[in-house]
């Protein structure tokens, strides 16, 4: 069902007896428009009412965490016990009269934050009531579990952002103190699950765009972090896969939408971005490959079969993703599957002779290249700035940084800054033009 | 629909309200019937946004003696049982650890961190202590602005007098009960410099 706001109802209202006076629709028409909007559309939430009530309870929780955490040492070991209970009885009567009441988005991720705050603050303050020793990954562990049932039953969004920050918080403390933690994987599942049952009812909802992002963010900072690394580069090749899967499924599922409504698409193309940029130095090709396993006391030796079980796993998941997404007439399609392969094909490269890190580095300049290139030709096709500028910015990264190359003489250095500076502006400038003749043509 | 959620939600707030229920139980049964044990501590203070303020307790005694030909079948962070003794000077030392819960003794659970050497200034050379151990009772939280008055006060003691730990070591859990320094509660003695 559209979503319409009240206030243009309100307008709608007003102006069907004017038209209607004027002649310009019949009466059977304006009863016939009124009735369409009352039956075929639902009044969208102010999206200001949402925004308060989810600052508000973040707010209040955080700061009951830190009235808590300025040790009230007057209260006697008791009255601590009791006072943790309070913030987790006042979240849970939230949370069931959000559900009691079918609450609106509002009430919902109101209690949802709230809730799952206070489940934080009643650890905590026993934690410090006891003096607990300094385990962060049990107590970040702890809390995401306890949080994790309201993101389901409270479909609440906010809550689900404060799990994933929670198991990201996990994963770094638990790689740092038990060396491993292979067990991100298996906390992911739920929230991934979360997010397919968003995506099939309604996967341009505001809040299962957000949650997407949510995963993505969560899914790209973990990965790094939970990799053993005893087989040096391998995170290239899971990495590729992993944004290029991403962004597959986003043409897959958002088709040409990008930006905020194509949340992996643009996760996928910022962090490709990124990583063509890293992968373009050729030191980051030195020592990679099977032929130099880390194996000091601090890696496991199991260490390279999980890592591998993960890699394939991520490249299992891009190729179904290809599979349903790759057309041969786009572009970008063509970009985001061949990452991975270049990925794949320079960790390869590596691995098996040695002196390759300048033509692997190369063969990334290449890519940043032609993804540079295409995202202007196509910014300029389809008059879309955000790609054209998003383009522009990926040469000039390419280009600036080359620059800064001490084989180059100050003078072309200067040159080039400043045609590329003028080629920018010029070519902002035509396309604003365009776009606002479309504009007052249409 | 509706009542099942509002079932499901009954059960997790029932679990929720269990976790602390029982984290305090555990803690109380340690502070009620654990053993008393001193151990010498240096105190130094920083802040956990979560749970405010705390002094964090250094140990000079966070090892067990071994000689320096001796190497311990165990992987960094691996779970052991270390052994302890009252010393003649009244304060905690370990003696022994073992893979297995200890059938008799007290025992503390805790992580191997590797192998312990101290420098010595006057040879220049390091001296093997034996392995080194996780000592699982590192904060004692304190009133915000007490934390750093106490801190100072504890190093200042620790120069002429001892600064120590009480904790209650029970089933191999330990729960700090107070820090003393100057022969009196670091609470008392930072509430006294108000």
């Amino acid at each position: 069902m559209r979503k319409v706001s009240a206030k243009n109802i309100q307008w709608l209202n007003k102006e069907l007896p004017i038209l209607e006076s004027e002649g310009v629709v019949s009466p059977e028409t304006a009863d016939g428009i009124k009735s369409y909007y009352s039956a075929n559309t639902a009044s969208g939430m102010h999206w200001a009412v949402i925004a308060f009530a989810i600052l508000g309870s973040l707010l209040i929780g955080s700061g009951i965490i830190l009235l808590f955490a300025h040790n009230w040492e007057e209260l006697t070991r008791p009255t601590r016990a009791i006072l943790s209970f309070c913030p987790l009885i006042i979240g849970g009567l939230l949370s069931a009269a959000a559900l009691m009441k079918n609450g609106g988005p509002a009430l919902r991720e109101s209690a949802g934050i709230f809730h799952a705050l206070a489940v934080g603050a009643s650890i905590a303050l026993i934690g410090q009531t006891y003096h607990l020793p300094s385990n962060v990954p049990g107590f970040l562990l702890t809390w995401s579990l306890l949080v994790l049932p309201l993101t389901f039953l409270l479909r609440s969004t906010g809550a689900l952002l404060i799990y994933l920050g929670l198991i990201c918080g996990w994963s770094g403390n638990a790689q740092e103190t038990y060396g491993q933690a292979a067990g991100f994987w298996l906390l992911i599942i739920p929230s991934v699950a979360r997010l397919a049952c968003m995506i099939r009812s309604d996967r341009h909802a505001p809040d299962t765009l957000i949650s997407f992002f949510g995963i993505l963010i969560a899914l790209c900072i973990s990965t790094g972090i939970v990799f053993e690394r005893t087989v040096p580069g391998l995170w290239i090749v899971a990495y590729s896969a992993l944004l290029s899967g991403a962004g597959l499924l986003g043409m897959y599922l958002y088709k040409d939408r990008d930006g905020w409504t194509n949340p992996p698409k643009t996760v996928a193309l910022i962090g490709m971005a990124l990583l063509a940029y890293l992968f373009t130095w050729a030191y980051f090709w030195d020592d990679i490959g099977w032929n130099h396993i880390r194996n000091s006391w601090y890696y496991r030796p199991w260490g390279c079969w999980i890592d591998g079980a993960v890699t394939f796993a991520l490249i299992t998941a891009w190729a179904s993703a290809a599979v349903k997404a790759f057309r041969r007439d786009s572009i970008e399609t063509i970009l985001l599957a061949v990452f991975p392969i270049l990925g794949l094909t320079c960790f390869l490269l590596s691995s098996t002779v040695s002196g390759t890190a300048v033509l692997n580095a190369l063969i990334f300049n290449g890519f940043m290249l032609l993804f540079g290139i295409t995202y202007i030709v196509l910014g300029c096709r389809h008059t879309k700035l955000r790609q054209l500028n998003g383009g522009m910015a990926i040469l000039s990264l390419l280009l600036v940084t080359r620059f800064f190359d001490e084989e180059f003489g100050f003078m072309a250095r200067g040159i080039v800054f400043i045609i590329l500076g003028g080629c920018f502006l010029t070519v902002n400038l035509v396309m604003a033009r365009r776009k606002k003749q479309i504009e007052v043509s249409s | 629909m509706k009542n099942l959620s509002i079932a499901l939600l009954g059960i997790l707030i029932a679990v929720q309200l269990a976790v602390p229920v029982t984290m305090i139980q555990g803690k109380e049964k340690i502070l009620q019937e654990g053993t008393l044990y001193k151990l010498l501590t240096r105190p130094i203070d920083p802040a956990d946004p979560f749970q405010g303020r705390y002094v964090r307790l250094g140990y000079r005694n966070d090892y067990i003696p071994c000689p320096a030909d001796h190497k311990p079948d165990l992987r960094y962070n691996e779970p052991i049982y270390a052994l302890i003794v009252t010393d003649d000077t009244g304060f905690l030392r370990f003696i022994d650890w073992s893979h297995e819960k200890p059938a008799t003794g007290n025992y503390l659970k805790t992580r191997y961190k590797g192998i312990r050497k101290d420098w010595q200034q006057n040879s220049k050379t390091r001296i093997h202590k034996g392995i080194r151990i996780d000592i699982p009772f590192d904060r004692y939280y304190m009133d915000e602005a007490k934390a750093p008055r106490a801190e100072v006060l504890a190093r200042k003691a620790t120069r002429s007098t001892n600064c120590w730990v009480n904790v209650r070591i029970l089933n191999g859990k330990a729960v700090i009960e107070d820090v003393f320094a100057e022969g009196q509660s670091l609470r008392d003695l930072a509430a006294k410099k108000d």
